[in-house]
C-alpha cells in the first residue's frame, strides 16, 4: 500500500507544478549570485525504486554548468519486502547534455546518462570471512553497479533572497545492474530488455 | 522550441515519464534482493503441489517423473527443455534439484519460472546453494515455498529437504535432521525418495551432519534412492557403500535430463533423454 502510494505520488509529482499558480518573475539585475563553496551541495533528492530503496535520500553537487549530477543517497528498504532490512549507499553519476525550455518556468532535460555503484548493508547471508574457499561465488553480493537512461522535468522555484536561481525537478530513470546485465547478454532468447529493466521516480530540489 | 522536440516530449517523454500505474510500479524494484512477486509467481510449490493433487496417481501404478537441477544463469537451455519435457508421454511430474538462481536473487527465479510454466506438468523444486546467497532464502520462501518439505503422489512420498550447510556456515543445523527422521519415520507411504541439492559426501555439506544423514537413509527400509543436484552432472552411485543409491542430475546448460520411472518397492529405470 505505501509503495502504490510512494509510486502514485512520485508519477504525478512532475504534472504537479504545472497546476499551481504562475508567480511573477522577481529576477533582480544587480545583485551578484554568491557562489557555493565547493562542499556545500548543489540540490538534495528522493527517489524510490532503481534497485536502490524504496526510499532513498541524498545530496547531490552539479558540474559542467549543471549538465554533470554527482549524487549520493541512502536508501532503506523494510524487512517485509527483502526478508531483512537493507541499507543501500549508492553514488550516481549522470550526464545531460541539453536543457530544453517549455515554458516561462518549465524547462526538460529530456536525456539523461548515467551509473551508479551501490552498497548494500544489512543482507542475511553475504559470506563471512572463511565461509567459502576462495573464489566460490565470483560476484559480490554487496557492490552492485549499472547503468542509467533518464529525464527531468523542471520547474523554476522564485530566486533565493540571495538571487540564486532554484528548480525543483521530477526525474525518472531506467537503468540495470551487472548481475542481470549479464544474465540478459548471456541469454538473448529467454530474456529481454524489459526482464532486466528497473526504474526510478525521485524529486530533486536545487538549494 | 521546434515542433520536433515538442512531438518527441509528448509523445515519447511524457508518456514514459507517466507510464501506466502497474507496469511501472513492478518496475520499481527496491533492491537487487526485493523477493516482491506478482501473485501468480507466489507460493509456487503449493500451487504446484495442488496441481499434482488434481490429478491423482492411483495406487499400484507406475510412478514416473523428470529429474533436472541447476537452472542457474542457462535461461536459453530452458526452452528447448519445456518443449522436450512437454513431449514426454506419462510423465506425471518434474523436479529441479535446487540452484534455480545463480545469485540469489527473485527475479531469477522467476526468469526460470516465466519459462517453466509452460510445462504441461507441475514442477517442484528444492533450494540450492546459489538460492541461499545474499537474501535468497527469503526470496525462494516467498516465491516457492517453504526449505524443508513433504508430499506423496501415489505410493511415493518424496521428502525435500535444504542440505546447503555450507550457507549457514555450517552451524550444524543444516541439513534438519530431527525433521528429516521425522519424515523418514511415517509408515504411510509404501516408498520414500530423499530429494535435496548439495550430497552428502560433497565438501559443501555439514560434515558434522553427513553420518547422521546416511545413517538416517541407511536405516530407513522404505528408501528408495536419494537424489541430488549440485555437480551438474549426472552420476548413480552407492557411495557409503551401504546398499543406499545416490542419484545426481544434469544441469539445465548439459541439455539432458532423466526420466525416473519407480515400480514395485523399490524398483527403478533411468532413462536419459537429451534436448
Amino acid at each position: 500500500m505505501l509503495q502504490s502510494l510512494l509510486c502514485a505520488a512520485l508519477l504525478a509529482a512532475p504534472l504537479a507544478p504545472q497546476a499551481g499558480p504562475i508567480l511573477p518573475d522577481s529576477v533582480q539585475a544587480a545583485a551578484p549570485v554568491p557562489r557555493a563553496r565547493w562542499y556545500q551541495p548543489r540540490h538534495v533528492l528522493v527517489q524510490t525504486g532503481g534497485g536502490v530503496g524504496m526510499v532513498a535520500a541524498g545530496v547531490g553537487y552539479a558540474f559542467l554548468r549543471d549538465r554533470l549530477d554527482a549524487d549520493v543517497l541512502v536508501g532503506y528498504v523494510p524487512r517485509k519486502h527483502a526478508g531483512t532490512t537493507l541499507t543501500i549507499a549508492t553514488l550516481k553519476l549522470l550526464y545531460s547534455p541539453w536543457t530544453l525550455p517549455l515554458t516561462s518556468r518549465l524547462t526538460v532535460k529530456p536525456l539523461s546518462v548515467g551509473v551508479y555503484g551501490s552498497y548494500t548493508h544489512g543482507l542475511r547471508n553475504p559470506g563471512k570471512p572463511g565461509q567459502y574457499p576462495d573464489d566460490y561465488y565470483w560476484f559480490s553480493n554487496i557492490m552492485r553497479v549499472g547503468p542509467l537512461l533518464g529525464s527531468r522535468l523542471s520547474y523554476a522555484l522564485p530566486a533565493t533572497a540571495t538571487g540564486r536561481r532554484r528548480n525543483l525537478s521530477g526525474y525518472y530513470e531506467l537503468g540495470t545492474n551487472d548481475l542481470y546485465l549479464l544474465s540478459y547478454v548471456q541469454n538473448r532468447q529467454a530474456l529481454g530488455p524489459h526482464d532486466i529493466l528497473t526504474l526510478t521516480l525521485g524529486l530533486k530540489l536545487d538549494l | 522550441m521546434s515542433p520536433f522536440l515538442r512531438n518527441l516530449f509528448t509523445r515519447a517523454v511524457l508518456p514514459l515519464a507517466a507510464g501506466s500505474w502497474l507496469s511501472a510500479c513492478e518496475m520499481i524494484e527496491f533492491s537487487p534482493n526485493d523477493h516482491r512477486a506478482p501473485s501468480h509467481q507466489r507460493d509456487l510449490t503449493a500451487k504446484n503441489l495442488a496441481r499434482l493433487a488434481a490429478s491423482p496417481l492411483p495406487a499400484q501404478d507406475t510412478l514416473r517423473f523428470v529429474f533436472t537441477g541447476d537452472s542457474q544463469r542457462f535461461y536459453d537451455d530452458v526452452e528447448d527443455l519445456v518443449k522436450s519435457v512437454n513431449q514426454q508421454p506419462d510423465v506425471q511430474f518434474m523436479v529441479v534439484a535446487g540452484d534455480i538462481s545463480d545469485f540469489g536473487l527473485g527475479r531469477e527465479m522467476r526468469w526460470v519460472d516465466d519459462q517453466l510454466r509452460h510445462l504441461r506438468i507441475p514442477y517442484l523444486t528444492v533450494i540450492g546453494n546459489h538460492d541461499l546467497v545474499a537474501n535468497g532464502g527469503e526470496a525462494y520462501e516467498r516465491i516457492f515455498g517453504p526449505r524443508n518439505y513433504s508430499f506423496t503422489y501415489g505410493d511415493t512420498k518424496f521428502i525435500m529437504t535444504d542440505t546447503n550447510g555450507r550457507e549457514y556456515n555450517f552451524n550444524g543445523r543444516i541439513p534438519d535432521m530431527d525433521w528429516v527422521s521425522a519424515q523418514l519415520r511415517d509408515p504411510a507411504a509404501r516408498r520414500h525418495v530423499v530429494l535435496s541439492h548439495v550430497p552428502p559426501l560433497d565438501g559443501d555439506f555439514d560434515p558434522t551432519l553427513r553420518e547422521a544423514y546416511a545413517q538416517a537413509l541407511r536405516e530407513d527400509p522404505r528408501l528408495v534412492f536419494e537424489m541430488n543436484g549440485h555437480r551438474h552432472s549426472h552420476s548413480v552411485s552407492q557411495p557409503f557403500n551401504d546398499g543406499v543409491t545416490y542419484i545426481n542430475s544434469y544441469a539445465f546448460e548439459r541439455r539432458r535430463y532423466l526420466v525416473v520411472t519407480v515400480w514395485g518397492d523399490k524398483e527403478f529405470r533411468l532413462k536419459h533423454v537429451d534436448f
